[in-house]
């Protein structure tokens, strides 16, 4: 007599169950890099430049030696430093390569470049020690603007490059001014967007101990990329990849100010090899934060839109100038913003004639490099200008003109003009979404109604984004660079009691991954969530990831993940099947026992298996090794996009300028979502980032290249106060990929400078050209529309 | 110099400098790296413990000052047999935390603010956390986390 099967259990995906990360990190027991205590360590404290741009003329620290508990001082002149560069490579035609020092050599490129390096006993004596170096400086002319013209230009950041320019490419499709020629509408605009960075609530450190005897350094790091620092140190430091190790434990956040190797990394290690045995900890503090980790998004695009009478759009012709600081990211290169603003410029908008010019400018302020969206939050600013300034001549509703112009699912796979393939399509059912959800027409009511009968100006501001997710290696980040992102590796192992340990190549800095990975595991194994541990961050565990960065890690780690639990219960059926004589294809794998088709019973449990496989190799049929073990990598080849739409009202007191957002809906398109509320955290999170971006993160520096905006309190990071209520929505169109997922960590950050700017000029009736969208800027925009 | 310092409800003897900080002492003294820092200036309130029942920011405080104090960590909220305190159970089930940095600092305001306000509203919880920076989750989660548990309090604690 046959019985049905149980019912299965519940899937791990798609659930919101507890997250491995909580317990330790709710009671203070999480393992930080800046936790870490280790015998006899010594802390570091740099010295760093107050000058933008000068040449070092000596470096005396004979002062800084005879401080109490200082044991060592390092300038970059010093034999263990001297001869190491970091240098970004790129095979890109006309890039620039240039030099950056651990510690400068020579001269100094920004305010805020390290200089000096002291060793003492805990950092309150390395700080003593910092301020008894003393380093002579001859000033050369500083050039803080990336859009100067040539003859501004007097001392070039680096000898090679002597416009300080060191990429420029031009993307072309089609043929532009033909089709302007035919526009009925053209329309011009010139925007600039503001100077932010990540800012973790963790900042940047370090830990470093290196063995002698067998020549093997340790590297905690609070890395996003510990395989990409792995390989960088290994040619840096010279020695074999496999000397090296990178722990990457809990992280602080990350946004991807923690995606470059910098050259204090470098130098600790450098520091380290030369201090053998002896474990050397940097912890940076927020105004070395705020002075020398990459910032980002200090552009200016120039720009021209020929639209049809029917709001078509016909063409795009742009400028961009990307201030790409000091030094050439590494490795990114500074070819990784304006590269991403030329490729995505044109966002979710079909488009036949475009032609963009982007350049990455070296100036002497701190380097530019990956933060969460990069490049985008600007781009589609700029983009959203244009279609705004294109409404407003054309006198047709900004809405129905995007809706006119966006790619629909008809046309996926949709070729953008810089060639890249939108897998996407839903744009549309994003916006339809969220103009319900925002309710439109009674917001559009209500500024009527404030229009006609007083009461603060309301306006209603869109951005409709594409966040390129999970690239895979024929859309591979980065510029020419001289490794491939698409892939990441996960091994599942089945430990002999039959618990599940996973070793992803994934990293996180709060993004909630161990357990992500372990719900995808869970389910491709046919385990429950609570039996697999997994275990990130550490290149001695697992074999290979890329990291975090490019919204990748869901699509790319998650899917070797899903292979990696498929592969292995595939092994395990077929160790049960020849156990109990059973046919394979009968045998199914659910919460951690075997089950023949139509039997409710287990005829074996996922333990007893994996107890043969280890323990009793004695019972092991014919033709099986031992262990259950198996890894996988993944590669989505292309990549996943992912839609997105935000709309915010938002209103403005015409006495103060003030700013209040009175309503922010976003609707995305995530995919399959495999935890829904680290799925809505991610966009809550990175929307958060985005306002902020909008009206208040500003680093900005004087003429001479002083960073003005040193400290939080100047520096302005939004609070609870600040950030309203959002309502997120979901349109789930699955991506071709083994879990279906899409990309969802930066889209957030993509709309809020076009919804903050859009509804200024709605409210006002003035075209926003400048960000951040202040009080201050509000209010002079305010007079100059009011009597 | 040698001070005393109650922490969680034990007692410490530590010999510190006079110039160090709150932070650091119970960070690298006592191993109670639970307390985070962030900013080391007083703003992102990453720091905030509660000294003498009032929310202070170690960073800012001189471990001499804390001589004789009372002070209050994330690592004591919860209970001995490992129990999380609703405040930490709200956190995780409103997902209030993802990279963890701000979250202790988080966990020791909206303690103060329960046990002076049991029914606070979201604006009331707004500003009152609006001293402490989180660059991960938008907040939602937070102000969810904390309305959340100052309910269960609420139901815990019905004469209240």
């Amino acid at each position: 007599m046959t019985t049905t099967s149980p019912a299965p259990e519940p899937t791990a995906s798609g659930t919101a169950v507890r997250r491995k990360e909580d317990a330790r990190l709710l009671t203070g027991r999480g393992r930080y890099v800046s936790d870490l205590t280790l015998p006899r360590m010594r802390h570091v404290a740099f010295v760093r430049s107050p000058l933008a741009h000068a040449h070092i003329t000596s470096v005396d620290v004979s002062e800084a030696l005879e401080t109490d508990g200082v044991s060592a001082v390092f300038t970059g002149d010093h034999p263990a430093l001297a001869s190491v560069s970091l240098r970004a490579q790129s095979g890109l035609p006309g890039y620039v390569e240039t030099d950056q020092p651990p510690l400068a050599r020579g001269k100094v490129r920004f305010a805020g470049e390290a200089v000096a390096a002291v060793v003492a006993d805990d950092r309150y004596h390395a700080e003593d020690g910092a301020e008894g170096v003393d380093v002579e400086y001859e000033p050369l002319s500083p050039q803080v603007c990336a859009w100067a013209s040539p003859e501004e230009i007097t001392d070039p950041v680096h000898d090679e490059a002597p416009d300080n320019v060191l990429l420029s490419r031009t993307f072309r499709a089609g043929d532009v001014e033909a089709a302007l020629a035919e526009a009925a509408v053209v329309v011009d605009r010139e925007v600039t967007t503001n100077r932010h960075g990540g800012n973790p609530i963790e900042c940047r450190a370090g830990v470093a101990r290196y063995e002698i005897a067998d020549r093997k350094l340790t590297f905690w790091s609070g890395t996003q990329v510990p395989y990409i620092v792995r390989t960088q140190l290994a040619g840096l430091l010279d020695l074999p990849e496999g000397n090296i190790r990178v722990i990457a434990p809990d992280v602080g956040g990350g946004f991807g100010v923690k995606a470059v190797l910098y050259p204090e990394d470098v130098a600790l290690c450098l520091m380290a090899m030369a201090m053998p045995g002896v474990a050397l900890k940097w912890v940076e503090d927020r105004v070395e934060h705020l002075l020398s980790a990459t910032h980002a998004r200090e552009h200016r695009y120039v720009l021209r839109a020929g639209f049809a009478a029917d709001g078509e759009l016909l063409a795009v012709k742009a400028d961009a100038w990307c201030n790409a600081g000091a030094y050439s990211v590494y490795p990114w290169t500074a070819g990784i913003e304006p590269l991403m603003a030329g490729g995505l410029l044109t966002g979710p908008y079909k488009l036949a004639h475009y032609e963009c010019t982007v350049r990455g400018v070296t100036t002497n302020t701190s380097p530019s490099g990956p933060y969460r969206g990069v490049a985008r939050p600007s781009t589609v600013f700029a983009m959203e200008a244009l279609m705004d300034s294109g409404a407003r001549a054309l006198e047709m509703d900004p809405i129905a003109l995007r809706r006119r112009n966006l790619i629909l699912p008809a046309d996926i796979p949709y070729t953008m003009p810089s060639r890249l393939v939108d897998d996407s399509g839903a744009y549309e059912a994003c916006l339809d979404q969220a103009l319900e959800t925002f309710g439109l027409e009674g917001w559009r009511a209500e500024q009527q109604r404030r229009r006609a009968g007083g009461g603060k100006p309301l306006g209603i501001g869109i951005g409709i984004y594409n966040e390129l997710t999970g690239l895979g290696r024929a859309a591979s980040a980065g510029p020419r660079m001289a490794f491939r992102t698409g892939h990441d590796a996960c091994t599942v192992r089945i430990n002999p009691d039959g618990a599940v340990t996973v070793f992803s190549g994934v990293t996180s800095q709060g993004q909630g991954l161990e357990t992500t990975m372990a719900q995808v595991v869970a389910d491709a194994l046919g385990v429950t969530y609570d039996a697999v541990e997994v275990r990130i961050g550490d290149t001695d565990e697992s074999l290979w990831g890329f990291g975090a960065f490019s919204s990748r890690q869901a699509v790319i780690g998650g899917g070797a993940a899903h292979l990696a639990g498929e592969h292995v219960r595939g092994k395990a059926l077929a160790l049960a099947a020849a156990l109990k004589e059973a046919p394979v294809e009968d045998l199914d794998l659910r919460g951690g026992e075997v089950y023949m088709a139509g039997q409710a019973k287990s005829i074996i449990s996922l333990a007893e298996v994996a107890r043969v496989a280890y323990l009793q190799s004695d019972r092991l049929p014919e033709g099986f090794e031992p262990g259950l073990e198996g890894t996988k990598f993944y590669d989505p080849i292309r990549g996943a996009f992912a839609a997105g739409v935000q709309l915010g009202a938002l209103e403005f007191d015409p006495a103060t300028g003030e700013i209040g957002i009175l309503s922010w809906v976003c609707v995305e398109d995530a995919g399959r979502i495999v935890h829904p509320v680290i799925v809505d955290g991610q966009i809550a999170g990175s929307i958060a980032q985005g306002i902020g971006g909008a009206m208040y993160e500003h680093l900005v520096y004087d003429e001479a290249g002083n960073l003005t905006t040193g400290t939080l309190l100047d520096y302005l990071m939004p609070t609870s106060g600040e950030i309203p209520e959002l309502t997120i929505g979901h349109v789930s169109t699955p991506a071709a990929n083994p879990t279906g997922v899409r990309g969802v960590g930066e889209g957030g950050t993509l709309a809020p400078n076009a919804v903050v700017a859009g509804a200024v000029a709605d409210a006002l009736g003035v075209e926003v050209d400048d960000l951040p969208v202040t009080p201050a800027s509000v209010w002079t925009l305010l007079q100059g529309v009011t009597p | 110099m040698q001070i005393s310092l109650t922490v969680n409800g034990e007692r410490h003897r530590v010999d510190v400098e006079p110039r160090r900080t709150l932070a650091d002492a119970l960070r690298e003294d006592l191993g109670l790296t639970g307390t985070h820092l962030g900013c080391e200036h007083g703003v992102c309130g990453a720091c905030t413990i509660v000294v003498d029942g009032r929310p202070v920011r170690a960073c800012l405080m001189f471990a001499v000052q804390a001589d004789g104090a009372s002070i209050a960590t994330v690592e004591g909220l919860a209970a001995d047999d490992g129990t999380l305190h609703p405040l930490q159970e709200a956190f995780s089930r409103c997902h209030g935390l993802q990279c963890g940095a701000c979250t202790p600092g988080m966990l020791m305001t909206a303690l103060h603010l329960l046990d002076t306000e049991p029914a606070p509203s979201r604006d009331r919880i707004r500003a009152e956390m609006a001293g402490n920076i989180c660059r991960c989750t938008g907040y939602v989660g937070i102000v969810d986390a904390v309305e959340s548990a100052a309910a269960r309090q609420r139901e815990l604690a019905p004469e209240a």
